[in-house]
């Protein structure tokens, strides 16, 4: 079917066009299957060099070595994820009143806080979270 | 009466092409919006390598054109791209009259037109083998068609659109001479060339085609359902060698630019990318020789895109060469002289369009001006600090939109639409803009500026 092709021509051999619409569909491609591969060709380079980098962050026998692939490790795998569309939620440290729904505690405590501290941010992929802000008692020291 | 409006970006490196329903733009339904699959190879099957390469015998496109290219680089032999360069020249029918390079074409019997028009063949012919694959589009229908392109500085957009109209038309004839023999990825051989163009440019086709500016595209998927608070806009659009600032207004039914507020700066991405080379060679005190700065120069230029993308999104890139780590941030790039020089243009282009734009909304009584960046540098910090900044008087207010629209991420897509959005979103903004965007439509045009028959609303 020509793009530019007019209606009444199109619709004469319409019976036949559906048919051959209905084959192609069966055996083609979704669009949002087409479009995650899409957007995966560029995100799966991006995890493979964080997989190699990982490597390097274990094997380093030096700690300045390690720091550099560590730094290399983080940005492979942020990466990945902005060409998932995956994007954080909060920022490391920020304090926050707690709330169950939104954040994830990071530790055991006899009593709910009421004020806490952000240990890891989350992760969302537009409104929809996929990992709730890791947070901790706010005044308690970060995690190391 | 059409059921559907097809939208083709020509751009320099890729082509798309996007269809939305007839009238999306006052019924709105995310899940009607179809960016086309142009390309059979690699994985990326929206973008089509805007690429042409004139072989021995032979004439190939797309992807096929650049391996044979690259195949036969050794041999100072060179693809024909970036046609949209060409095709933005203020004497365009000089540009297309004359003869491709050597590297181009050895044979020397092709002009840049020739090139042109058969590219434009495959594209349509890709156009139509997507429509075809699509479920929902193959069902049948009208389709009305329009390509998006940027504002042209010369403002002769009427004689340039029937120019380029004019070219599809020979590629359309050209297409339907040759069938589906164009998709072929052994090309098509300069006998069949020789043998169907001449007689496809003589009977050319008069096709209905419309054009939409780029920054009416970006208007357009940026205020679909946003209703009346839409009718102002200010876009930033950083590309690779150019920064477009553009005011758009939405009157009544029609969106006209306000040609006051046109500014175009000449530095953008490559401009950045540059001073981020040069700022990694300054501190890569170990490149002392003249071809180990142009090496490392290479690595940075090949590896460039996921280097600034890391400075911009993350503060800080770090890459490996030869062994050695190199670090650089954002900070540091933002100390650089010619970087605060092209930040502080930006910033006096940005205002002055901005006064525009508000005056203009101001006496029309409308409260707001929706700011959008677009383009490879939308998410630039700097950029969306531009568009986000406190204005000094309250009315009308400027809301910063984001760069991929809210309804991207709408569940029908499963999460997958938002993250290739940036690279579709022209074609897909120009299919969703209503007819009354168009800058341009085949044997008619008005001016950018164009407000008769336009009275004045209020909110």
């Amino acid at each position: 079917m020509s793009a530019g092709e007019k209606k009444s021509k199109s619709s004469k051999s319409g019976a036949a066009k559906k048919s051959a619409a209905r084959q192609r569909a069966a055996h083609g491609v979704s669009l949002t299957d087409a479009l995650a591969e899409a957007a995966w060709s560029e995100a799966d380079l991006a995890l493979a060099q964080a997989l190699a980098d990982f490597d390097e962050v274990e094997s380093a026998k030096r700690k300045d070595a390690r720091k550099d692939a560590l730094e290399r490790l983080g940005q492979a795998l942020s990466r990945a994820a902005r060409k998932r569309g995956l994007s954080r939620i909060g920022e490391i440290d920020e304090r926050a009143t707690f709330d169950a729904a939104h954040h994830d505690l990071n530790e055991a405590v006899a009593k709910t806080p009421k004020s806490v501290r952000i240990q890891a941010r989350g992760v969302a992929r537009g409104g929809e979270v996929l990992v709730k802000p890791r947070v901790a008692p706010a005044g308690k020291k970060k995690r190391s | 009466m059409s059921d559907w409006t097809l939208c083709i970006d020509f751009g320099t490196a890729f082509s798309k092409a996007a269809v939305a329903p007839a009238g999306a733009w006052s019924r709105f339904d995310p899940a009607a919006v179809r960016p086309l699959m142009l390309s059979a190879e690699g994985q990326n099957a929206f973008l089509l390598d805007s690429a042409v390469f004139v072989d021995e015998d032979r004439v190939l496109f797309g992807r096929a054109a650049l391996n044979e290219a690259d195949a036969q680089a050794d041999q100072r032999r060179a693809a024909l791209r970036s046609f949209k360069t060409l095709l933005s020249v203020s004497d365009l029918d000089r540009a297309l009259n004359t003869n491709a390079p050597a590297t181009i074409d050895p044979h020397r019997v092709f002009q840049m037109r020739d090139l042109i028009v058969l590219y434009l063949a495959y594209l349509l012919a890709s156009i139509e083998r997507a429509i075809g694959a699509d479920p929902m589009l193959a069902q049948g229908g009208a389709f009305s068609r329009r390509y998006a392109a940027p504002a042209w500085r010369g403002g002769d957009s009427a004689g340039m659109h029937d120019v380029i109209v004019r070219l599809f038309g020979e590629a359309e004839a050209f297409r339907a001479a040759v069938g589906k023999r164009i998709l072929s990825p052994d090309g098509l051989s300069l006998r069949t060339i020789s043998d169907a163009l001449p007689k496809a440019m003589a009977q050319a086709e008069a096709l209905e085609m419309g054009l939409i500016y780029e920054a009416t595209a970006a208007a357009a998927y940026t205020s679909v359902g946003l209703e009346g608070s839409g009718s102002h806009m200010i876009v930033v659009d950083m590309g690779a060698g150019t920064t477009d600032i553009a005011a758009l207004a939405r009157l009544g039914p029609r969106t006209i630019e306000l040609p006051e507020a046109r500014v175009t700066l000449k530095q953008a991405g490559d401009f950045i990318d540059r001073i981020i080379a040069n700022r990694v060679l300054d501190t890569a005190k170990w490149a002392k020789r003249p071809e180990e700065k142009s090496e490392l120069w290479s690595v940075l230029m090949r590896q460039m895109a996921d280097i600034k993308e890391a400075i911009m999104a993350d503060g800080r890139a770090t890459l490996r060469n030869q062994g050695r780590s190199i670090s650089l941030s954002l900070k540091e790039v933002e100390k650089d002289q010619d970087f605060r020089d092209f930040q502080k243009s930006l910033r006096q282009a940005y205002d002055h369009a901005l006064a525009v734009v508000r005056d203009d909304a101001r006496a029309r009584g409308r409260s707001e001006v929706q700011a959008i960046a677009v383009g490879g540098g939308a998410a630039a910090p700097f950029i969306q600090e531009l568009i986000r900044r406190k204005m000094e008087s309250s009315r009308p207010r400027v809301i910063p939109r984001p760069a991929t629209p809210d309804w991207a991420h709408a569940r029908e897509f499963r999460g997958n639409l938002a993250p290739v959005f940036p690279q579709l979103a022209i074609a897909i903004g120009g299919a969703l803009a209503p007819d009354s965007m168009l800058a341009a439509r085949t044997g008619f045009s008005r001016p950018a500026n164009d407000r008769s028959g336009t009275p004045a609303e209020r909110d």
